[in-house]
């Protein structure tokens, strides 16, 4: 079974490493939105689905570090693989600054917190117009490199799942999971708990920053509504939860299914989407709140770290 | 730089005053809904918009009297709330904070699309009173007076139900404990719809007197539900009457930092103070529950 599945991941990534040789733009940049809602699920699940503690706004993560990157190429000139890692970075010192304060919350308190922070950025970065060019955005000179995007966004969704592998194989992953079963109880077992949920929130920014750079940089345009959108946040959310939460592959299955969903289906439906998505989170909700593999977890036994 | 007078100041204390009473009728009931079902409402702005709509309507196609409308927007939302407990929220009241975030957030947007779908997004308003009252060296819009005045009302009518009424005493029970007041005899689940039902009346008033001040579209409803938060953490969660502190609180925030700053950052700021209100004391300026 395993040998199987190491065999299947082997492959498919071997699919995807010669893909962009024969696909067309449209493929190619279809593959690279996969990777990126890879890498944001991913990301969420590192703070949300280890420890428990709901990030309402991640994609002020990843807003922050699409406008770093639009910054540093227009105003700096920088090449754009360098302002995505920048990106990456002040989206790693925004969490600092609102996880030092806010990760010693508990509770909804957390998730409260997170839900202002987008908004907030939404309006900060609306307003200060000589550094962001506020409501009506940042232009970025014209670049053909969907391929080497491609790549790198790969990469990005690559390594944070084997970062999510590592941690939840890890004695920090277990102290974070015993945080999310019982602060409390972790607490009294010597764990300082603030500091290692501080080290998973800053962990689960990086990424969110770079791919919000990668993304910026691919689209070229970059405005706060199209970056601050709490329905990104949403869609991370529900990808993990559905395909299950506080797992390694759950986070991929569940942005491959509903990712495959959206270009499938809600491309037909451009007038009823909400209305689909809507009824989506609230099934997910409702009947399997323990996601795909959760569910196979349980009914099969299978090991913790799948 | 412009010179601010002690007239300035006077007319963005009142007009703080007046925008923070509507705050905390509208938070009020996100309180209501956190306080007895630990729930976090993120939908809360969208009943409020589904207020708004139903006075819309109700004028464009009756000419009735917005105000007389709380009549209608009230009661119609009251219903929308028992139906959304008993057949969605029940289900998530014990479940991690994430499910009954996601159920409402979903619920939210169902809701806003179909409103899109039916009314269209174009802005609506109700064109009923317009003008200022003039007093002195103040001037303040009649609608806004008018919605202070509503708004203390309603907010006193439920305070007055949840210190006198058997059924007000029993949501303070349940709110502070469910256990023991399932104990005393009291119907949980009943208290639950009656909570959610309360909450989506004050949104809808909410709505229903924001309709008369500014353009509505079926996306209004977000920044309320920002607001609601911040007023009842501010206030203190699971304190009621913490949200009326934290509502007059809010809109004087709000209205002095459009003074000293501008008014695109009143949210910011208003954010800040959040954050630090959290840091410094997380149970609220009245306290409330911790976790």
């Amino acid at each position: 079974m395993k040998r199987w599945f190491f065999a299947g991941l082997a492959v498919s990534l071997v699919v995807l490493a010669v893909y962009p040789l024969q696909g067309t733009g449209y493929g190619i940049r279809t593959m690279l939105q996969l990777f990126m809602w890879i890498a944001l699920a991913q990301s969420w699940n590192l703070i949300s689905g280890l420890t428990g503690y709901v990030s309402f706004g991640h994609v002020a993560f990843f807003g922050m570090g699409a406008y770093t990157t639009a910054i540093l190429v227009t105003k700096l000139g920088w090449p754009w693989l360098a302002a995505c890692l920048a990106g990456g970075v002040m989206a790693m010192v925004l969490a600092l600054v609102i996880g030092w304060p806010c990760l010693r919350l508990k509770g909804p308190y957390f998730a409260i917190a997170m839900l202002g922070l987008n908004e907030v950025l939404r309006v900060i970065v609306s307003y200060y117009e000589g550094l962001t060019g506020g409501g009506s955005g940042l232009s970025m000179p014209t670049l053909h490199a969907s391929v080497p995007i491609y790549y790198a966004m790969g990469l990005v969704a690559l390594l944070v799942t084997a970062l999510t592998y590592v941690i939840i194989t890890s004695r920090f992953g277990l102290r974070l999971m015993t945080i999310r079963e019982d602060e409390v109880a972790a607490e009294a077992m010597g764990i300082d708990t603030f500091r290692y949920k501080l080290y998973a929130f800053l962990l689960s920014a990086a990424a969110p920053g770079i791919v919000g750079g990668l993304a910026a940089r691919d689209q070229g345009y970059i405005e706060p509504m199209s970056v601050f959108p709490l329905i990104t946040t949403i869609t991370m959310i529900v990808m993990v939860l559905f395909g299950g939460k506080g797992t390694i592959w759950g986070p991929v299955l569940g942005a491959v299914l509903l990712f495959t969903f959206q270009e499938i289906v809600w491309a037909r439906f451009i007038y009823l989407h909400q209305l689909f998505f809507g009824a989506i989170i609230v099934a997910v909700v409702l009947l399997m709140p323990r996601g795909i593999l959760g569910v196979l977890q349980q009914k099969y036994n299978l090991p913790r770290t799948i | 730089m412009f010179v601010i007078t002690p007239a300035m100041v006077g007319q963005v204390v009142i007009s703080g005053l007046l925008a923070g009473a509507l705050y905390a009728m509208v938070a009020l009931g996100l309180g209501l809904i956190f306080g007895v079902m630990r729930v976090l409402n993120v939908a809360h702005g969208t009943l409020l918009m589904l207020g708004a709509y139903t006075t819309f309507w109700l004028f464009h196609w009756f000419g009735l009297n917005p105000y007389l409308s709380l009549l209608v927007s009230m009661p119609a939302l009251f219903l929308v709330g028992v139906v959304l407990q008993s057949l969605l929220v029940r289900r998530v009241v014990d479940a991690p904070e994430l499910s009954s975030l996601l159920l409402m957030f979903g619920v939210g947007i169902a809701l806003v699309n179909v409103t899109q779908l039916a009314f269209t997004s174009d802005l609506r308003s109700v064109e009923y009173l317009t003008g200022s009252f003039v007093l002195g060296p103040f001037a303040f819009s009649k609608s806004r007076v008018i919605a202070f005045a509503f708004a203390m009302a309603i907010t006193a009518g439920a305070f007055w139900f949840l210190q006198k009424t058997r059924l007000g005493k029993a949501l303070r029970a349940v709110s502070q404990s469910r256990e023991v007041a399932q104990v005393c005899g009291i119907n949980v689940q009943q208290i639950h719809m009656l909570a959610f039902g309360l909450a989506s009346a004050l949104a809808a008033a909410g709505g229903t007197l924001v309709a008369v001040m500014v353009a509505i579209q079926p996306e209004m409803g977000q920044v309320y539900t920002f607001k609601s938060f911040l007023v009842i953490v501010l206030g203190g969660a699971g304190n009621y009457p913490g949200a009326l502190v934290g509502g007059l609180l809010l809109g004087l925030v709000e209205q002095l930092s459009s003074l000293f700053l501008t008014t695109q950052v009143n949210e910011a700021v208003a954010y800040i103070l959040l954050v630090l209100v959290l840091l410094v004391r997380p149970t609220g300026l009245l306290k409330g529950r911790s976790s």
